[in-house]
């Protein structure tokens, strides 16, 4: 069963093309905020370089984050629209459990920590379990301080991953915490498609127009009354950027 | 050739279906407004929030409306820009997975031009010269497309867009979001010479416009008049600041359409959908010997249809867009490919 997986809700944009006998293509760009112009070339040259036509596809895998709005957004998007018109199913998984995955064989309390910017980390909790991890916490936002709070007031050994664990790494190492390697900085589609594959197999999915980018936090509700871009041979009238 | 249309520069979440660039087949608006009335104006994360939660609602619908399915698709257009980068964002993302999943072309749309080429959905084909007044919550500007194709900005507001200044003063008067319906309406039974507020920048000779300072004598007059006991009538007030707006508007226009040369006016954008704006602007060109091509209220907000409009004149042209685009907050308007009326056979009226 050919899967296709979307994860865009850090700066890294990742897509994979797999099946139940492992990964066929993949493709990742870190470079910031480039989801909107790589992904859809991504998805284009993992089909081309795997040889098979978007009609093989059977089932879109997306991650809806928590992360980065606009990428969260894009991916979401790109995810719905595809699946709608090849009517495709679609499973959508968050981006802290896909970074867990990654760290599964490690015997200790995974925490996977993402930069939520504004000075706050996404952050949830994993604990070994048969077959892989599991959850033990909700996925929570704040300053990295109440984190590491959280981490002491906790008895067992804890591995910190993700982008947000590396830029804090000496506060949380101060913990007791391990830091992992940037190799685990970012969630990636390969874990995406093998996590999603047994659900698209079981037929556990959903419809496309039923996902919806975990956002944990209220919308920025500002009004930018001058940000709607300049015409031609203006000046662009102070374009405001979205949260993420 | 069918083509559809993607529009998710602002607050509405908008897919179409157009024949051959001129017969519209569906066209379907899904309104945030709702989401945005609480703050009294569009809220950029709001607004891109919402058109995640519409595009697929709203083009299934524009599908059933259109009585098709994705087989008789033959190409996707999506505005690219100006706009709001993370509303822009969602269409040209789904726009380009649609575009990869049926194998169709692909085509880029500005904005600004689609709301020009709304006039080629009533009148057949666009037929320039011509100049247009493009109004709205985000845009004031006189625009030339002359015989060519190519597009001038021959003005644009220095300040506040129209619909800016509408909401802002809307506001003030205590009205609803959004505020130029609510004064359309409320200026009907206001005395539109009540009150002599300032035409800013009239008579300067350029093609610009001011309207911050209205806003400002507005708020100035009431305040004045509250503070001698002098009673307010906000009808008249709405008149009397909607008709300093208008004059404005109409007289920069058909003084950019003499100076050009040019015999056809349109008018253009959700601010066109203003009652008086149509009636002055009818009644000018009627008596200078314009013609006025304004698209009907529908056509002149925010819709799928002019996207795919202007997406058909460069599809004919042989124009396509990579999958590679990127949404552009500052997009500006480039020529048409070729003089639009003689695109294609498609192109003539039927
Ligand atoms: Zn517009």
């Amino acid at each position: 069963m050919l899967i296709l997986g979307i994860e865009t809700s850090t700066p890294q944009t990742s897509v994979c093309l797999g099946t139940e006998h492992g990964l066929l293509a993949s493709a990742a760009l870190g470079r910031g905020n480039a989801h909107g112009e790589f992904l859809t070339p991504a998805i284009q040259f993992c089909l081309q370089q795997a040889r098979v036509d978007v009609t093989a596809i059977a089932g879109v895998a997306v991650s809806l984050g928590p992360g980065l709005f606009t990428g969260m957004r894009v991916g979401i998007i790109t995810a719905q629209t595809l699946a709608h018109a090849r009517r495709l199913p679609v499973v959508g998984m968050a981006s802290l459990d896909l970074m867990a995955f990654g760290a599964r064989h490690a015997r200790k309390l995974v925490c996977s920590v993402l930069d939520a910017r504004r000075g706050e980390l996404f952050w949830a909790f994993y604990r070994p379990a048969p077959g892989g991890l599991q959850r033990v916490t909700e996925f929570r936002v704040g300053p990295a301080a109440k984190l590491a709070g959280e981490i002491e007031a906790l008895a067992d050994d804890v591995l910190a991953i993700g982008d947000g664990a590396s830029a804090n790494r000496s506060l949380l190492e101060s913990t007791g915490a391990e830091v992992a390697s940037n190799a685990l900085a970012y969630p990636g589609a390969p874990a995406l498609v093998e996590l999603a594959l047994p659900r698209f197999l079981r037929e556990d999915t959903q419809r496309a127009e039923d996902l919806r980018p975990t956002y944990i936090r209220q919308a920025d509700a500002r009004i930018s009354w001058r940000n709607r871009g300049a015409l031609l041979g203006g000046k662009p009238t102070g374009v405001t950027r979205e949260v993420s | 050739m069918l083509v559809l249309g993607i529009e998710t520069s602002c607050d509405e979440t908008a897919v179409a279906l157009v024949s051959d660039g001129v017969q519209v087949r569906a066209n379907v608006i899904g309104s945030q407004i709702d989401q945005h009335r609480p703050y009294g104006g569009v809220v950029p994360e709001i607004a891109a929030r919402a058109h995640l939660e519409l595009l697929l609602p709203v083009l299934d619908r524009a599908l059933v409306e259109g009585g098709c399915t994705y087989d008789d698709i033959d190409a996707v257009a999506v505005t690219v820009g100006p706009g709001l980068i993370g509303a822009l964002l969602v269409g040209v993302a789904g726009a380009k997975a649609l575009a990869l999943a049926r194998d169709l072309p692909l085509i880029g749309v500005n904005h600004l031009e689609g709301h020009v080429c709304a006039t080629q959905l009533e009148s057949g084909a666009l037929d320039p010269p011509m100049v247009a007044l493009i109004v709205s919550g985000g845009h004031t500007s006189i625009v030339l497309l002359d015989a060519d194709g190519a597009f001038s900005t021959l003005g644009q507001t220095i300040d506040d867009a129209a619909g800016e200044a509408f909401d802002k003063v809307a506001r003030f008067l205590g009205l609803p979001y959004p505020g130029g319906p609510e004064i359309d309406r409320l200026a009907r039974d206001g005395d539109p010479a009540a009150i002599a507020f300032p035409r800013a920048m009239l008579h300067d000779g350029t093609f610009d416009f001011s309207l911050s300072g209205l806003k400002s004598a507005v708020v100035r007059e009431l305040r004045r008049r509250d503070a001698a006991g002098i009673e307010i009538d906000v009808a008249d007030v709405a008149a009397s600041f909607q008709e300093a707006v208008v004059d404005v508007q109409v007289r920069k226009t058909l003084a950019a359409a003499q100076a050009h040369g040019v015999e056809r006016i349109t008018v253009v954008g959700g601010v066109a959908a203003n009652s008086r704006l149509r009636e002055r602007m009818t009644a000018a060109c009627a008596a200078a010997g314009h013609r006025l091509l304004i698209p009907s209220v529908a056509l002149c907000t925010d819709n799928g249809a002019m996207i795919a409009a202007a997406g058909w004149n460069r599809l004919a042209a042989g124009q396509r867009t990579g999958l590679d685009v990127e949404a552009d907050p500052n997009l500006v308007l480039t020529p048409l490919p070729v003089p639009p009326s003689s695109a294609a056979p498609g192109g003539s009226p039927r």
